[in-house]
């Protein structure tokens, strides 16, 4: 353990701003930074401008949706760059055992300090439907991986590191509405007991669902081995919030918030045909401001529920609405903490 | 029938060459109107450009 | 079984190109039984060529043939002379059919008319669904006999992704979601508490990674004993 970071008197697991937040108890709050469909380095500097000061940490996403973008680590380099700390992003779908662990010790000497594991969504949904995948191991064993690579320095393979182990706090997805439901806190234990640290899940927009699912979550004690950030995101319209409702699993999105919605752009009620630009521009700010509102009121409420340790905000192309978030649940300023990392 | 016809048209032949009609035995002016329809129909369409002089023919193009 | 599908009469045509006289094999065992390759099969496919051929106006001599399995040299060699009489075997084998004509017979050119699709049964009359991988090293006995390798889009051993919605996976609708289906009977079995061991990363050395592969019994071999 001489070379090793954990022997130097500091008990964080890896030290990164997210870690120290949430041992601290605050209520962390998480962004979501989509790497651009292109080599431009500015397009991630400029979100990183929008999120930074309203996240403790920014989750940089790992071809989502698999459609091909710029390299999680690529972007997460940047990101560290701007002052701004990442949560990498890896997923199964692309990489195989070898070149996970490669892309980690190489996040790791750029500074990176969060990984999210993820089984990643099948490249048949992306602009590569063609593609061989790899799932060479699941999320599970990925969570596993990356712990036992900071805490037992060793590959996965088993050998020994010789210098520097990468220590990452370590993270991973939970969808609490995906079936089979009855199953689910079960995979989040697993998760846990493979060495999770701290949880994000699917967007939460059923606090009574949510609710449930948090009080299975206390009943098996899951709430005290990790830290659960709870997934928020603005609705922009009534047909997003429908779509979601109807076309992606594990998301439940209750009739009352789709009705807000349309409440919302009432105004503009009349056929598509005699809505003006400006109309169209208006009904969709209204539309834009009442989602907003909406995210507000649900972390406010999901700040009540007991094992909650935070929000990750999902506001994917939108980044521009993660402050106004922020701000009216009351989360800004962010906490700052001032102690030598080591 | 239909993957029938699709190999007609694999082959290079008119996939209306070969149709399947559904009728109890009792359904004579039925038998006769659709008997009628696929004459026509085979007469519209031509000679077999399969059909040769015979001799030219193997055992499984006669039917034998 | 190993279930396949013919190829487009089209290709087959493009992988015939110009010889003249043409042997199509068909095979009596999977093929045969998933409609792709049997002996039915072979004799539509060679009257087919036989037509489009000569409506293309280079009439071709096709017969057919077809032996109980493609995969045993004692099955070939029952049909040798008729293979070494075409300039072109059309195997309706699998894709091990089409390598054992090859190999069994070294100087004649032999293409597939099949597309060799998975292993799988009849789930119902005119329906085959995937079951196995054949990743060497079944896990069958730990998710009560449904396979997560070969029938989850992710080959997730350790329970199901979020994609998992009414039963079906994500990527399809028509694709039952193994996750769940191992999850209902391992429930309906109670034992359920096979989904809480975690599962280490698979030693995908049995599969195709690890190279191709071969079993070797020495108990069987002939002259086993002088080695």
């Amino acid at each position: 353990m001489a070379e090793s970071q954990a022997s130097t008197g500091n008990s964080y697991l890896a030290g990164s701003n997210l870690e120290r937040l949430l041992r601290r108890g605050h209520f962390a709050v998480t962004g979501e930074l989509g790497p651009p469909q292109s080599a431009d380095g500015t397009v991630i500097r400029q979100k990183a401008a929008l999120l930074k000061g309203c996240c403790d940490a920014v989750n940089i996403t790992d071809n989502q949706t698999a459609i091909v973008r710029m390299s999680s680590i690529g972007a997460g380099t940047i990101v560290v760059q701007e002052g701004l700390e990442p949560i990498i992003q890896m997923t199964c779908r692309d990489r195989n055992r070898l070149a996970i662990q490669a892309d980690l010790l190489g996040a790791y000497a750029l500074g990176m300090r969060n990984v999210l594991c993820l089984s990643g969504d099948h490249q048949s949904f992306g602009n590569h439907p063609t593609a061989k995948n790899v799932f060479d191991i699941d999320s599970i064993q990925l969570v596993h991986m990356v712990a036992g690579m900071r805490d037992k320095r060793i590959f996965e393979c088993g050998e020994e590191f010789k210098g520097q182990e990468p220590r990452f706090f370590v993270g991973a997805a939970a969808a609490p509405f995906a079936d089979p439901v009855a199953y689910r806190p079960y995979r989040l234990a697993k998760k846990i007991k493979a060495g999770a640290n701290f949880i994000q899940t699917q967007l939460i927009y059923d606090i009574d669902a949510f609710g449930v699912f948090m009080e299975k979550v206390r009943t098996l004690g899951l709430h005290e081995q990790t830290y659960i950030l709870a997934g928020v995101g603005p609705l922009k319209s009534p047909g997003m919030a429908r779509y979601m409702k109807n076309n992606v699993p594990g998301l439940l999105v209750p009739d009352a918030l789709i009705d807000r919605m349309v409440q919302a752009g009432a105004a503009w009620d009349k056929p598509q045909d005699e809505l003006t630009k400006e109309d169209k521009r208006a009904r969709s700010a209204a539309w834009k401001d009442e989602g907003i509102k909406i995210c507000i009121e649900l972390v406010q409420q999901i700040r009540q529920i007991e094992g909650v340790a935070g929000v990750h905000i999902m506001a994917i192309e939108w980044e521009e609405a993660v402050r106004p978030i922020a701000d009216g649940a009351g989360l800004l300023p962010r906490p700052v903490i001032d102690e030598p990392v080591a | 029938m239909a993957h029938i016809q699709d190999l007609l048209t694999a082959i290079g032949l008119e996939p209306d060459r070969a149709q399947m009609f559904n009728m109890s035995a009792a359904m004579a002016s039925a038998f006769v109107t659709v008997a009628q329809e696929m004459t026509e129909r085979i007469a519209r369409l031509g000679p077999n450009p399969l059909r040769g002089p015979l001799d030219t023919l193997t055992d499984s193009e006669r039917g034998e | 079984m190993i279930v396949a599908e013919q190829k487009s009469l089209d290709e087959i045509k493009s992988l015939i190109g110009d010889a003249e006289r043409v042997l199509v094999v068909g095979c009596g065992t999977c093929v045969t039984v998933c409609f792709a390759g049997g002996a039915r099969e072979a004799a539509i496919v060679a009257a087919s060529l036989r037509m489009a051929t000569k409506l293309d106006g280079n009439g071709k001599d096709v017969t057919d043939v077809t032996v109980q399995r493609q995969c045993e040299w004692e099955y070939l060699d029952e049909i040798a002379e008729q293979i070494e009489g075409a300039d072109l075997v059309l195997s309706l084998g699998c894709g091990i059919g089409v390598q054992a004509i090859a190999e069994h017979f070294p100087r004649k050119w032999v293409v597939p008319g099949l597309n060799t699709s998975f292993m799988g049964l009849p789930t119902e009359q005119g329906v085959w669904a995937e079951r196995c991988a054949a990743c060497g090293d079944c896990v069958l006995g730990l998710t009560g006999g449904i396979c997560p390798i070969a029938r989850c889009s992710k080959s997730l051993l350790n329970g199901p992704c979020g994609g998992s919605e009414g039963g079906h996976c994500e990527i399809n609708p028509d694709i039952p979601c193994a996750w769940q289906l191992i999850y209902d009977r391992l429930s309906a079995l109670g034992k359920l508490d096979l989904l809480m061991a975690i599962q280490p990363p698979k030693n995908w050395k049995t599969s195709r990674d690890g190279g191709p592969r071969k079993i070797v019994r020495d108990d069987l071999r002939l002259g086993a004993e002088e080695e």
